[in-house]
């Protein structure tokens, strides 16, 4: 199937600042996408010129298996990264316009915003002006104000920042809904675990550089085949020196081993009985934040 | 470019505004301001008079307390006589005392002293209602000041009327002694008046006060409204920017689609205000309204609003409006908050504020160099030259030429600032200086 989002080897600086260093990646349709990387790796920049608010000074964006028309944005939902309203306007108001410059008709609009405002529990604040609202609240109207159009796309940089774990399932709901209706999501975030419950697609950057791409399934196959949890106590150190050990993540008693590719896993359990008393030694599929830091470190 | 997506962003940017009690606030308060400071004073003062007792002691031997009591209970009579026979007609120059006085003569006692300190003791007291007392020496008939002793020093309106009517007592005084009749010399030192009249078909005020005042408040009115809502396009912009609302609507609508919606939007709300005060005036300047008022001197009418007057006003406030405005916005887009962006804005406040400084010398001569140059100077136009139309009415090609050249400015500051706002909507960061601003106007 053609990607419905394609970027290609782009490439952004500001003077010397290399804000985004060559990223591709491709969104096939009916999939949640995970934009994922730290704080200052290049997502909202990527995000931003997806967007046509900044020009890459390298590279090609396909949007819909062609470079983008200003009709193309039209059918693409942004959340922006900064949250932003306007504070005097009323809720509804504020999402008819939201409708309105994507060329909806008012009259189809209310009865569509109606219908998002119940489900988010946000009704009775109809007629009240953004600045009366609390953060969360605020978000959940950007969100209905993202979607109301019923895009094909939705771009939504950090959507789940700010939100309680209720508005967050809130949200997971929601953008499952819209992968079930055959449209494609992008999300970003810096929230590992969140996206592993989320995506299942993924791209990875770092530094301005896109490290991981793919299908998030097939990604932790491929490089999560050696990952343990163990259970044990005893020189912790020294099982990190061990040379067939590539990362070992520490949490009280409980470790997250990731070996090396072409070590044995029964071999290695023999060696740490030598100076750790085990308890539990198991084969584990590996959390995306481990394949992340053994990522960056490849690329590095 | 699309009409639709122009209209939309209008539509909300009007609306957000009307809807807003603040505008109501502010479009109701300044007639009730502007009344409150015209019509109250002169309503108060020909309506709450009180009366004042003053002793007044004459050591002049000349009978001048005397005569000043009749002075002052004949203008007092004359007043009255006038405000029975004409209510629509304001108090004559005179007449706009606060109080009636009732004036108490004595002649100086034998211990003056005595008699100075008692008189103190009654305005201190204010036994026997004695607001003031005066002392009139022999030299008040050459050139020594009259006393004047009361609780306040400070009621210079009062004082005011006093020496009115006493230099007039001894100005009589003066002339009888030097074997003049008072009577013959007031008749031969009489002001001459001019009756100004405008000559018809060369202007559309009628009076030549009243008319003044109507364009000297047409001006500020422009001048507030170009001021004020120019500022509130330069503040939309940067509440846009900073709340990043920007970035979701130009994934739907072109720049330019929006920095026009939101200047016509603007613009609108602007002309909705302007359109209240301005029935405002017409509504107290109805003739019914201005006599029961007693708003007007004798003899003055009030000027009428036409309908070419009218579509004027509207024209070249929605030219104003632009010529200003489209600034506002290429400067709210390019900065990232209001003191970055107040500094450049200033700018604009110096052209506006320009006209103000020549309005005498237009008042006087309307159809001087500087007042022609000056109207048909784009930036100046929009306020000068209702200033001229309400005063005098231009020649034709005057008009026509200022419409020409300030609507080419205005389609000229619509391309440089949509470029510079097209990019400076999107900018965020370091405050960029005005050669970056500048170079933004010219990236293909």
């Amino acid at each position: 199937m053609n990607p419905i989002l394609e970027v290609r080897d782009v490439r952004k600086s500001y003077g010397d600042f290399v804000a985004v260093g060559g990223v591709s990646m491709s969104v096939p349709p009916g999939s949640i996408f995970g934009l994922l990387g730290p704080n200052g790796a290049g997502k909202t920049s990527t995000i931003r010129m997806i967007m046509n608010i900044t020009a890459p000074d390298t590279g090609e964006i396909l949007v819909f298996g062609r470079p983008r028309t200003p009709n193309d944005l039209r059918r693409i939902g942004y959340l922006p990264e900064e949250r932003g309203l306007y504070r005097k306007m009323t809720v509804m108001d504020q999402l008819l316009f939201l409708g309105e410059i994507r060329g909806l008709k008012r009259a189809a609009l209310v009865p569509e915003i109606d219908r998002w405002l119940g489900r988010v529990e946000l009704s009775k604040w109809s007629g009240s002006k953004i600045e009366e609202l609390s953060k969360g609240m605020q978000q959940k109207v950007q969100l209905i104000g993202t979607v109301l159009h019923k895009p094909d796309l939705l771009i939504l940089d950090e959507p789940f920042s700010g939100l309680d774990p209720i508005n967050q399932e809130l949200f997971r709901e929601l953008l499952q809904d819209y992968r079930a209706q055959g449209k494609s999501v992008v999300l970003s975030t810096h929230g590992m675990e969140l996206a592993e419950r989320m995506c299942d697609h993924i791209c990875l950057i770092s530094k301005g550089r896109a490290v991981l791409d793919g299908d998030l399934k097939e990604i932790k196959r491929r490089l999560g085949g050696n990952s343990f949890r163990v259970i044990a106590e005893g020189d912790l150190d020294r099982l990190r020196a061990m040379p067939e050990v590539e990362q070992a993540t520490i949490l009280n008693d409980e470790i997250k081993l990731m070996l090396r590719p072409d070590a044995d896993g029964a071999e290695t359990l023999r060696q740490m009985i030598g100076f750790l008393k085990v308890r539990e030694f198991r084969s584990e599929e590996p959390e995306l934040e481990q394949i992340f830091m053994k990522a960056v470190r490849d690329a590095a | 470019m699309r009409l639709d997506n122009i209209f939309v962003v209008l539509k909300r940017e009007y609306l957000s505004r009307v809807k807003n009690k603040g505008f109501w606030i502010a479009t109701l308060a300044v007639p009730l301001f502007a009344s409150a400071v015209t019509i109250l004073p002169t309503l108060l003062m020909s309506k709450s008079h009180t009366s004042q007792t003053i002793v007044v002691v004459d050591a002049t031997g000349q009978g001048v307390a005397e005569a000043l009591k009749t002075q002052m209970a004949k203008t007092a009579a004359a007043k009255s006589k006038e405000a029975a026979a004409a209510p629509a007609r304001r108090p004559g120059k005179g007449d706009s005392r606060l109080a009636d006085f009732t004036i108490e003569a004595q002649t100086p006692a034998a211990d003056p002293q005595a008699q100075r300190n008692e008189l103190d003791a009654r305005v201190r007291n204010g036994k026997g209602k004695v607001d003031a007392w005066m002392w009139l020496g022999p030299g008040v008939l050459k050139d020594e000041a009259a006393e004047y002793h009361a609780r306040n020093t400070t009621n210079f309106l009062t004082q005011d009327t006093l020496r009115g009517d006493l230099s007039e007592v001894v100005r009589r005084v003066r002339l009888r002694q030097a074997g003049v009749d008072p009577a013959r010399m007031e008749e031969l030192t009489k002001r001459v008046e001019l009756d100004a009249k405008q000559v018809p078909g060369t202007g559309t005020s009628g009076g030549g006060i009243a008319g003044l005042i109507f364009a000297v408040v047409l001006f500020f009115l422009l001048y507030m409204s170009i001021l004020m809502w120019g500022q509130q396009v330069m503040t939309g912009v940067l509440e846009e920017k900073g709340t990043r609302v920007i970035e979701v609507l130009i994934s739907a609508i072109t720049p330019f689609e929006l920095m026009m919606g939101k200047l016509l939007g603007i613009c609108f709300v602007g002309m909705t205000q302007l359109a209240i005060w301005l029935g405002t005036v017409l509504v107290l300047t109805a003739p019914g309204i201005v006599a029961t008022l007693a708003f007007l001197p004798a003899g003055m009418t009030m000027p009428t609003l036409t309908i070419g007057m009218m579509l004027n006003l509207a024209f070249l406030f929605i030219l104003g409006f632009f010529a200003y405005a489209t600034f506002y916005a290429a400067i709210g887009a390019s900065f990232n908050n209001l003191q970055e962006a107040q500094q450049v804005a200033s700018v604009a406040v110096v052209f506006i504020v320009a006209p103000v400084m020549v309005l005498n010398q237009i008042i006087n001569d309307p159809s001087s160099t500087t007042a022609v140059a000056m109207s048909l100077f784009p930036l100046f136009t929009p306020l000068i030259m209702p200033l001229r139309i309400a005063i005098e009415m231009p020649p034709f090609w005057q008009l026509a030429l200022a419409y020409v050249l300030t609507f080419s400015f205005v389609i000229g500051m619509i391309w440089i600032c949509s470029r510079i706002y097209r990019v400076g909507i999107l900018m965020y960061g370091k405050k960029p200086t005005i050669q970056e601003i500048w170079r933004w106007a010219w990236y293909s």
